[in-house]
C-alpha cells in the first residue's frame, strides 16, 4: 500500500511550495488516477515518489508497504518496487537498449535477492515482453530512446516497467504525444501489468487515457493538494466542466 | 623567432645515442644519408615547445626529460602476446607483429605475395629495395618528431594493396613493448592502397606483462589511398606507465577516396597524435574520429590538420575524451580550405567529459577558409555527467557507480559507434569499462 501523508514539497533553493499537504492512499491491486490542471504539482509528485534530486520534502512522509521512501536513493526505491514511467523518456546515446534493460533488470534482481538473468534467459524474457508491446528487438539494439518517435519512447518505458516487475507503478502523462493506436498499445501493456500485488498511480491531464486504463479511483490535484476524489465518473465530469472550479488556492 | 635556446638534457643526449646506434640500424649504407640528414634536421629544430603554436599545450622540452636508448630485441610467446592484447585479441585479422619495434616473424601471419596484397616488414623491404629509405622523411620539414622517427626508425609495416583489390581481412599492425629495460622505439608504416582498392588497417600499441613502464614510442604512418579507394584505418593505444607516445599520421587521399580513420588512446603519460590529411582529388570523403581516456596526470593531445586543397571534398571529425583526476586533454583541429576548394563540406566536433573539477580540456578549432562557397562548421563541448540521466538510470534500479559507468560508455560510445568492426568496437568498449573500474574519482 502506498500512503502519502501530508506531503509538503518545494524545489531546492526556491521558496515556493509545490505540494502543500498532499495526502493519498493507494492500496495494492488498485489503479488510481491523478488529474489536474497544468502546474498543479502532478509531475512533482511523480518525481518525489521516484526520488529525483532537486526536490525538498519539508513536511510529511511517503510510505510504501509501511516503509518510508524519503531517505532512499532512487535505485533503492526501484529495488523496493517503485517505477516511474517518464513523461519525457530520456535518450542515452551510445548505450544499446538491450544493455540498458539487462543492466537494470539484473541490478534490481540482485538487490531483491533474486538470481540474475543469464543472457539467453534475458533474451527470452525481453523478446516475449517486447513482442506484446509491438517492439522489434532490432529497435532494442539501437541506443536507448535515440531517434525514437514519441510512441516508441513510451512503449520503451512500458517495456522497462515490464522487465523490472515493479509493485508500484507511477505513470506520468503517459498519454502525451501518443496517437490513438500507440495509446492503445501502451494501455494494453499497462493493463497486462495490473494485478492484486500491484498499485498504480496514473497521472494525466486528459480523461482520454482513462478510457483505456480504467481507474478504481480518480483524484483531482490542484494547488498542491488533493481537492476531490471519486470513481471513474469524476474523470468524465472533469472532461466536461474542466478544472475551473478547482483553480486557485485551497481553503 | 630564432632565439638560441639552451639544449635540454634529452636534446643533447639524442644525437649521441644516434651516433652509437646509427651503424646498426636497418637499411645500412643506403639508408644512412637519409638518417643522418634527419638527425641533423632534428638537431637544428630541437624538441618542440610551447612557444611553437602547434605545440602550445604539449611541451616536449619539459615532458621528454631523458632520451632513452633504442629498444633491443625481446622474446615474446604467442600466449604473452594474447595476454598483452587483452580485449584487442578478439579482433580477427592478419597480423604483422613488432616487439620493441622489431619485426617478429614467429608471431606474424605468413603473408604470401598474392599480387593483390603485399605485406613486408620495413627492415626487410629496405634490404630488398622494396622501400626506399633514401626518401624517408625527405619532405617532412620542421616536424621534429618525424625527423626523430626518420633517424631512428627500426621497422614497421610496408603494405601495398593492388589496384582494384578488395582485402576483406583486416591487417593488424601490432606493436608490443616487452622486457624490463627502459626503451625508446621508432617505427614507420608505409601503406599504399591502390585505385578502387579496399583495405582495413588497424594499428595496435600494447604492453606485455612485466615490461618496463618507462618508454618512449615514436610511430609514423604514411598512407596513400588511391582514387576511389575505400580505407578504414584505426590506431588503438592501450598502454600503462611513464610512457610517451608520439605519433604522426600522414594521409593522402585521391579522387573519390573514402577514408575512415579512428584513434583510441588510453594509458600513456604523454601522447601526441599528429594527423595530417591532404586531399589530392575531388569528391573524397574523410571521417577522422577518436576517443581518449586520461587520468592521473596523463596528457593526451590530438592535433589535426586537414588540408582541403581541391574542391568538392567532405571532412568529418568527432573526437571525444573522458578526463579524470588532474589529466589534460587537447584537441587542435585545423581545417584549411584553399581558394580553389569550392563546395567543401567540413564539420568538426570535439567533446570532453570531465570526471573531476581538476581535469583540463583545451580545444582549439582553427578554420582557415579561403574559398567562398563552402559549408564548414565546428563545435566543442565540455561537460560533467548529466544529473538528469543519472536519475533516469537510478530510477531503473541501476546503482550510482554502474549508472556513471553507463553514462561514460554512452559518451564515448557515440565516438566508438564510428567503428564498424564489431569485435573492435566491443574490445574498445570493454577497455573503456575496465578503465572506469580502475579510475578513482
Amino acid at each position: 500500500m502506498l500512503e502519502i501523508k501530508n506531503l509538503h514539497v518545494k524545489i531546492e533553493d526556491e521558496e515556493r511550495q509545490i505540494l502543500k499537504g498532499l495526502s493519498l492512499t493507494v492500496p495494492k491491486g488498485e489503479v488510481h488516477a491523478i488529474m489536474g490542471p497544468n502546474g498543479s504539482g502532478k509531475s512533482t509528485l511523480a518525481y518525489v515518489l521516484a526520488g529525483r534530486p532537486g526536490y525538498e520534502v519539508t513536511e510529511g512522509d511517503i510510505l510504501w508497504n509501511g516503509e518510508s521512501l524519503l531517505e532512499m536513493e532512487p535505485d533503492e526505491r526501484a529495488a523496493k518496487g517503485v517505477f516511474l514511467a517518464f513523461q519525457y523518456p530520456m535518450e542515452i546515446p551510445g548505450v544499446a537498449g538491450l544493455t540498458f534493460l539487462r543492466t537494470a533488470a539484473n541490478a534490481v534482481r540482485k538487490k531483491r535477492g533474486e538470481a540474475e538473468l543469464t543472457t539467453p534467459e534475458f533474451m527470452k524474457v525481453v523478446r516475449e515482453k517486447a513482442a506484446k508491446l509491438n517492439i522489434d528487438t532490432e529497435m532494442l539494439k539501437r541506443p536507448v530512446n535515440v531517434g525514437f518517435s514519441g510512441g516508441e519512447k513510451k512503449r520503451s518505458e512500458i517495456l522497462q516497467m515490464a522487465m523490472l516487475e515493479p509493485t508500484l507503478c507511477v505513470l506520468d502523462e503517459t498519454d502525451s504525444g501518443l496517437d490513438i493506436d500507440a495509446l492503445r498499445i501502451v494501455a494494453d501493456g499497462v493493463n497486462a501489468l495490473r494485478g492484486p500485488d500491484r498499485a498504480m498511480l496514473v497521472i494525466t491531464h486528459y480523461q482520454r487515457l482513462l478510457n483505456y486504463i480504467v481507474p478504481d479511483k480518480v483524484h483531482v490535484l490542484s494547488g498542491g493538494q488533493i481537492r476531490k476524489s471519486g470513481d471513474k465518473s469524476l474523470a468524465l465530469e472533469l472532461e466536461k466542466s474542466g478544472y475551473k472550479e478547482y483553480e486557485g488556492e485551497a481553503a | 623567432m630564432n632565439v638560441a635556446v639552451i639544449k635540454t638534457k634529452a636534446e643533447q643526449a639524442i644525437p649521441e645515442l644516434f651516433e652509437k646506434v646509427a651503424d646498426t640500424l636497418p637499411g645500412g649504407a643506403k639508408a644512412a644519408p637519409a638518417r643522418r640528414e634527419a638527425m641533423s634536421r632534428f638537431a637544428a629544430i630541437g624538441l618542440p615547445h610551447r612557444r611553437i603554436e602547434e605545440w602550445k599545450y604539449t611541451d616536449l622540452r619539459t615532458s621528454l626529460k631523458d632520451a632513452l636508448a633504442p629498444a633491443t630485441e625481446a622474446g615474446l610467446s604467442a600466449e604473452a602476446l594474447t595476454a598483452a592484447l587483452g580485449p584487442l585479441a578478439a579482433v580477427a585479422g592478419d597480423r604483422i607483429v613488432f616487439v620493441n619495434g622489431i619485426y617478429s616473424a614467429v608471431l606474424s601471419t605468413k603473408f604470401d605475395s598474392s599480387g593483390l596484397l603485399n605485406v613486408a616488414p620495413l627492415s626487410e623491404a629496405l634490404a630488398s629495395g622494396l622501400a626506399n629509405l633514401g626518401a624517408i622523411g625527405a619532405d617532412e620539414g620542421q616536424n621534429a618528431v618525424l625527423a626523430l622517427n626518420a633517424a631512428f626508425v627500426t621497422d614497421g609495416a610496408v603494405i601495398s594493396v593492388a589496384d582494384g583489390a578488395e582485402i576483406d581481412t583486416p591487417l593488424l599492425i601490432v606493436n608490443v613493448r616487452a622486457g624490463k629495460t627502459a626503451q625508446s622505439t621508432a617505427t614507420r608504416n608505409i601503406i599504399n592502397v591502390g585505385t578502387k582498392a579496399k583495405a582495413t588497417i588497424i594499428e595496435m600499441f600494447v604492453v606485455a606483462a612485466g615490461a618496463t613502464a618507462n618508454a618512449q614510442a615514436n610511430s609514423a604512418t604514411e598512407i596513400k589511398a588511391g582514387d576511389g579507394a575505400e580505407v578504414v584505418h584505426v590506431k588503438c593505444v592501450s598502454d600503462a606507465g611513464e610512457v610517451s607516445h608520439l605519433s604522426n599520421w600522414l594521409v593522402g587521399l585521391g579522387t573519390g577516396t573514402v577514408y575512415r580513420g579512428f584513434q583510441f588512446t588510453s594509458g600513456t603519460r604523454v601522447t601526441r597524435n599528429g594527423i595530417n590529411v591532404t586531399y589530392g582529388g575531388e569528391n573524397a570523403k574523410l571521417d577522422m574520429s577518436g576517443a581518449f581516456l586520461a587520468r592521473g596526470s596523463e596528457h593526451i593531445d590530438t592535433t589535426l590538420v586537414v588540408d582541403h586543397a581541391v574542391p568538392k571534398c567532405e571532412s568529418r571529425e568527432l573526437f571525444k575524451g573522458v578526463l579524470a583526476n588532474h589529466s589534460r586533454g587537447i584537441f587542435q583541429g585545423k581545417i584549411i580550405v584553399r581558394p580553389d576548394a569550392q563546395k567543401t563540406d567540413g564539420k568538426q566536433m570535439a567533446q570532453a567529459l570531465m570526471l573531476s573539477p581538476d581535469a583540463e580540456f583545451d580545444s582549439k578549432p582553427e578554420l582557415e577558409i579561403y574559398a567562398d562557397d563552402v559549408v564548414c562548421g565546428h563545435g566543442s563541448t565540455v561537460a560533467e555527467i548529466d544529473e538528469d540521466l543519472m536519475f533516469y538510470c537510478q530510477s531503473r534500479g541501476i546503482p550510482p557507480g554502474t549508472a556513471r559507468a553507463l553514462l561514460v560508455q554512452s559518451f564515448i560510445g557515440e565516438a566508438l559507434e564510428k567503428i564498424e568492426i564489431e569485435t573492435l568496437r566491443d574490445a574498445l568498449t570493454s577497455t573503456t569499462l575496465d578503465w572506469l573500474d580502475e579510475t578513482k574519482a
